[in-house]
């Protein structure tokens, strides 16, 4: 019984992390149709900037917010010099954000170097709940993570700018000929994406230790938590492919080598890929 | 694109394009073929290497260019040839192990490629999506050959002896020294190239561009397109495979770095560079881009990799051809310019 709660309890943070470190690509993906590639170096520059503004004496939250302001700022310059020229040519902008990650690693490799970093948990400790116990920083993480998926829906169903959003996606011309600025638009979810990407990252990197290829590894994931909950279906696919994802992984660890659980993983994402090409909530 | 108001004639102009490249590829090669003579020594042992990069670059080019479709898994399969070959080499057999371990490559990569491309193309899984999946078959490649460690050796990676080549009674050839080991790679590579360029030339070639320039068309005219597919990734998988086990017995060393994500991308970078409509301007970009990044990786590792970012995104943005396109395009004018 206390193993069964507390693999749930896991199964519930990682999901919620993951949705976490997901949710830009997610943004970007679901709303404007751009592949960002360079997901993961946003992810991995926000967790070099959180370490840099920490370990010159900021506290934790202001760094986390100058993080993400720092990533958003460079997403906006990705934005305006390369992606917004490609959004009717989805390959090349895919092209085009990978060599953003190239670079953005070599950069970041050149500022900070390629030792491995690490940022104090600023919530050391668990909250024991009897039957199981949950470390602090991860669960405030998971709860942050379900509040910002939360505002997200309420920007998106509930507000003008949630209308704007959704009639760009249904109809671009239409949308545009009713007088929306499109590329303004464009822009503002682009920015909001990295942002959050940045934000992500910046969160992330107390749990682990940060050297330039942080972001690899979770590009991959992120992507398949999109494809596999379902491409526009922003907050519930979000979800539900980071539960599939997370969820396997904490399940198939116990049965293997962490990162042999990884490879199982990715199989299970392709044969999902393969039977529910429009991912588990998305209808064709 | 107008394919069906003149039938024959992007046809026509492809196997013109072809046949415009056997004279450069006839110098490239000429001058491949001398270099051993002039510059003994390191480049004899390094440039085997850097040419079996230009077969992965071939091998990519072959599915990019020509069949539109992209793989980020290249080095994937240039690993898991390279691996095959250590372990045929090991296990002793009544034949020439050398021989096994080539044809155990080809096949096992061909046959990986062969499955997950069926496995995805017969879905119809969107183009972009095959990108990242091919990106996590080089993630699960690295952590594979790192977590068996028993048989890959793990980080530590993997030795294995160069290859001798027996020719029956005929007697063999040990390419223990780096010049035997240079011209065998050296024929081996040409005649993967001019493989891979034959089945562009014939109806199977002609097929995979069609499918290419516009899917649904080559659909209803018929064309099991699934199929096609699969096969030119199957393909491609085997020769970039085949380069690999290659590369593992002249390096001696495999390790799993060689099939993870940043090898892929280098892979694709080459492409670009060198011109993904042109076998032979991959095979040269993947020879000269490698080498370049090889000569300057020692000097300024971080600089050269930053520069190479911006050329990539310069060859996308402008040039879509790379430099074979734009080599050929400044050529045609050169010769509208002399028909006046």
């Amino acid at each position: 019984m206390e193993v069964a709660a507390s693999v749930f309890v896991d199964a519930t943070l990682i999901t919620l992390v993951l949705a976490l470190a997901a949710f830009g690509l997610a943004i970007i993906y679901g709303l404007i149709g751009v592949i960002n590639m360079g997901h993961g170096a946003l992810l991995t520059l926000g967790a070099y900037l959180t370490w840099a503004a920490t370990s010159s004496g900021m506290p934790f939250l202001i760094a986390v917010v100058m993080a993400s302001v720092g990533v958003g700022f460079v997403g906006l310059l990705l934005e305006h010099f390369l992606v917004r020229h490609f959004y009717d040519r989805p390959f090349d902008s895919l092209l085009l954000t990978w060599a953003f990650f190239l670079i953005m690693t070599e950069i970041i490799k050149i500022v900070f170097g390629t030792d491995f970093r690490n940022v104090a948990n600023p919530l050391p400790g668990a909250i024991d709940f009897g039957a199981f116990s949950v470390p602090a920083y991860r669960g405030a993480v998971s709860l942050f993570s379900l509040a910002l998926i939360g505002a997200s829906a309420y920007v998106y169903f509930r507000t003008s700018l949630g209308i704007k959003i959704r009639a760009l996606i249904q109809n671009r011309e239409m949308a545009s000929l009713l007088g929306l600025n499109i590329s303004l638009t464009n822009k503002l979810v682009f920015v909001t994406g990295a942002t959050i990407a940045g934000l992500a990252g910046s969160l992330l990197c107390p749990m682990l230790s940060i050297d330039p290829y942080i972001g690899n590894v979770y590009l991959v994931r992120s992507f398949f938590v999109v494809i596999v909950g379902g491409l526009g279906q922003l907050l519930g696919g979000t979800l539900i492919g980071s539960f599939v994802i997370g969820g396997a992984e904490t399940l198939f660890s116990l049965a293997f080598k962490q990162t042999f659980a990884q490879t199982v993983v990715f199989l299970l994402a392709i044969l999902i890929l393969r039977f529910r090409p429009a991912g588990l909530l998305g209808t064709k | 694109m107008n394919m069906a108001a003149t039938t024959s004639k992007p046809w026509a102009g492809l196997s013109n394009k072809i046949a415009s490249e056997t004279g450069v590829a006839g110098i490239v090669f000429m001058i491949l073929a001398l270099i051993p003579i002039f510059v003994p020594g390191y480049t004899t042992y390094i440039l085997p290497q850097y040419m079996l990069f230009g077969l992965l670059a071939v091998s990519l080019a072959f599915l990019w260019g020509f069949v539109g479709i992209l793989s980020f898994g290249q080095a994937a399969f240039f690993a898991i040839g390279a691996y095959a070959m250590g372990i045929t080499m090991k296990t002793s057999m009544g034949i020439n192990p050398a021989y096994v371990g080539l044809l155990v490559s080809f096949i096992i990569g061909g046959g990986i490629a062969a499955i997950v491309g069926y496995f995805l193309f017969s879905a119809g899984v969107r183009s972009t999506y095959f990108v990242l999946v091919t990106l996590a078959l080089s993630i699960m490649t690295e952590q594979i050959a790192v977590s068996q460690s028993d048989i890959t050796g793990g980080w530590n990676g993997m030795y294995m002896d160069r290859i001798t080549l027996t020719f029956f009674d005929l007697g063999k050839m040990v390419l223990s020294d780096d010049m035997s080991s240079y011209y065998a790679i050296f024929i081996l590579v040409i005649i993967s190239y001019l493989a891979l360029r034959y089945l562009l030339s014939v109806k199977f070639g002609k097929v995979l561009v069609g499918i290419r320039e516009n899917e649904e068309r080559m659909t209803a005219l018929g064309y099991n397109v699934s199929l096609y597919k699969t096969s030119a990734f199957a393909l491609s998988g085997a020769f970039a495979s085949f380069a690999g086990a290659l590369y593992g017995s002249h390096a001696n060393f495999v390790s799993p770095s060689l099939g993870g994500i940043l090898f892929s991308t280098e892979v694709v970078v080459w492409v670009a560079i060198g011109g993904r409509h042109s076998l032979l301007g991959a095979l040269v970009g993947g020879i000269i881009v490698a080498s370049i990044s090889n000569y300057l990786s020692a000097w300024t590792p971080e600089y050269w990799q930053l520069l190479l970012g911006l050329i990539f995104i310069t060859v996308i943005v402008f040039f879509k051809g790379g430099v074979a396109g734009a080599v050929k395009s400044l050529y045609g004018l050169w010769l509208e310019r002399h028909k006046r």
